[in-house]
């Protein structure tokens, strides 16, 4: 059972491995016919190439700088948010619930013609604030969703007690549901921060200079459009642009595993 | 410290600890910027887009003129509109099936006991959470003919004499495609039944044990009933997720060779940004989220079967 479980998994990993091979072999082991597994020589060539010769910094650093920026507001609404949704009544709460998965459901070419046209009349087209924006659309019907979830779970003891002891429901809230949340807010601050890191097709859209563009698209540009596509620099990018990713799991492995699946089969 | 304005005392006199939920203007208050963000930018695109679809517009100009119902006229009798849904079906269904089987399977698997159990598990989540571009990436380079490792393997252990071409001719492009959406999102449908997996009660397993109940039996018995809820949830959210799919398509083929793999979002886009027409993009999206739509309606009516034999 273990070796089959662990073949499979090896399979389903192997990409990834495959590019990180790749991405330390020399250029010439790249193009031998038969090619090779393990590389002769392990260089780093193709990363200071990427970081020296290319504007690949300056992607990096525009996506950064976008995915903390969604992050930041989409974890300060969705919290507000869950938090009202979890613990309050008003007419139109349950509709309200179920408009948030529904907006998860539309097609991103639906949205992205209008949301072209609104930021161009707006007059940020073409700016990390029109990104950050944009990514906030569909980066908080998934945060309100997970932290709805997670707080509904919190018992309502502590709170009604801080309540007797005379706080009013703001303090309670901070003092009370934000500490015991933090969890689930790690948790979501991650999704959102690599769902806006992922993002490819608003990036494309709303963005045309070299200045603002992100990772997603500065990367497939970069490297596509030239003639010879150069795929050891494809995969040092490939690797780079992986790493929130890899960090995150790291730190956060459990947390995932749990807050995923919570937030995904229960109503 | 401020008094609340109901007395906190009667809210817990009436059960053991319910917070008082009357508190409707501060909590329509919390949710308004989530309400305002909505309206701005997914209510207003939407109908918008509704809108949009009346018109010829050009985009780079975006000067438009009324057509009506010109654009739907045109995409019912044009030629592209029936081959992009046809593909988008024959896309949705065959990535669908993989990454339900293959989900279902690998939470199966990763519910024994095995050795270094969270890292298998983390492992496997990765395809899931990493960029469509790097996945994109990775696999041009797997699929690459000449130097693609793929192709070298499947030489080397005499599957193929010669080597393939992955992605630029039929149907080994859909194919393909279809191989790699189903490598990048099947740890979704994973994540959500070892989930559930992990609270169905040991003692059904038992049970049937006891009863003589063979490893399929007790699987297709005890399992697979438990497993049901999940796995319909799952499955309508992954069939709206893919359909609607355009990235991991748009960049592994851009949808040929010609048109042999678009599906109708990168058939919008088409007409959106490279035909320059964004009322007839609009109106194919219209009808897009139509579709969805009748889907989910029929979906969510369909009667499930009751449970057990």
């Amino acid at each position: 059972m273990n070796l089959v479980a662990w073949t499979v998994v090896f399979v389903v990993a192997f990409p990834l491995l495959w590019m990180i091979l790749t991405s330390v072999k020399q250029q010439s082991e790249l193009f031998q016919i038969p090619p090779t597994f393990l590389p002769e020589m392990i260089t780093f060539e193709h990363y200071f190439t990427l970081i020296n010769e290319t504007p690949f910094l300056t992607y990096f650093r525009n996506s950064l700088v976008i995915a903390l920026a969604t992050t930041c507001v989409v974890i300060v609404i969705a919290t507000l948010g869950a938090h009202s949704l979890a613990r309050f009544s008003f007419p139109g709460r349950e509709r309200l619930a179920q408009l948030v998965l529904f907006t998860y459901l539309l097609p991103s070419v639906v949205l992205i013609i209008p949301l072209y046209l609104l930021m161009v009349q707006l007059g940020i087209a073409n700016t990390l604030f029109s990104l950050t924006l944009a990514y906030t659309t569909f980066a908080l019907p998934f945060a309100l969703w997970l932290l709805r979830s997670f707080m509904l779970g919190i018992p309502q003891d502590l709170e009604a007690a801080a309540l007797v002891d005379g706080a009013s429901r703001m303090e309670a809230f901070f003092d009370v549901i934000l500490p015991q949340a933090l969890p689930g807010i790690i948790s979501t601050a991650l999704f959102s921060f690599i769902l806006a890191w992922n993002e490819y097709l608003y990036a494309m859209v709303l963005v045309t200079t070299e200045e603002i563009r992100p990772l997603t698209t500065g990367v497939m540009n970069m490297l596509i459009t030239s003639y010879n596509i150069e795929w050891s620099l494809l995969m040092a990018a490939s690797v780079m642009m992986s790493l929130p990713v890899i960090v995150g799991f790291a730190l956060l492995q459990k947390q995932l595993t749990r807050g995923f699946g919570a937030g995904g089969v229960k109503g | 410290m401020k008094m609340t304005i109901d007395h906190p005392a009667s809210g817990l006199r009436r059960k053991s600890v319910k917070l008082s939920t009357r508190y409707g203007v501060l909590g329509a208050l919390l949710i308004a910027p989530s309400i305002l963000l909505f309206c701005i930018v997914i209510i207003y695109p939407l109908v918008s887009a509704i809108y949009l679809s009346l018109f010829s517009i050009y985009t780079p100009t975006l000067q438009g003129r009324w057509v009506g119902l010109g654009n739907y006229a045109q995409l019912i009798s044009g030629r592209e509109f029936w081959p992009s849904l046809w593909n988008n079906l024959v896309w949705t269904i065959g990535t669908l099936s993989l990454q339900v089987f293959f989900g279902v399977g690998l939470a199966l698997l990763l519910h024994q006991n095995i050795v270094f159990r969270s890292l298998a598990r983390s492992l496997v989540l990765f395809p899931y959470f990493v960029s469509t571009v790097v996945a994109v990436l990775i696999w041009r380079w797997l699929f690459n003919d000449l130097y693609g490792v793929l192709n070298h393997v499947m030489l080397i252990a005499g599957l193929i004499d010669m080597p393939l071409d992955w992605l630029g001719s039929m149907p080994n492009a859909m194919i393909s495609v279809i191989l790699v959406g189903a490598w990048k999102y099947f740890p979704f449908v994973v994540i959500s039944v070892l989930a559930r997996l992990q609270t169905i009660p040991e003692h059904l397993y038992e049970a049937a044990s006891m009863d003589g109940a063979g490893w399929w039996a007790r699987f297709w018995d005890v399992t697979m009933p438990q497993l049901r809820e999940v796995l319909a949830v799952v499955i309508l959210l992954r069939a709206i997720w893919d359909f609607k799919e355009f990235d991991l398509i748009y960049l592994m083929t851009g949808g040929g060779p010609v048109t042999s793999t678009q599906t109708l979002p990168l058939l919008v886009y088409k007409q959106a940004f490279a035909l320059n027409e964004m009322g007839g993009a609009s109106a194919i999206a219209v009808v897009m989220m139509l579709i969805m739509l009748a889907f989910m309606i029929l979906y969510m009516r369909d009667p499930r079967p009751a449970e057990g034999k």
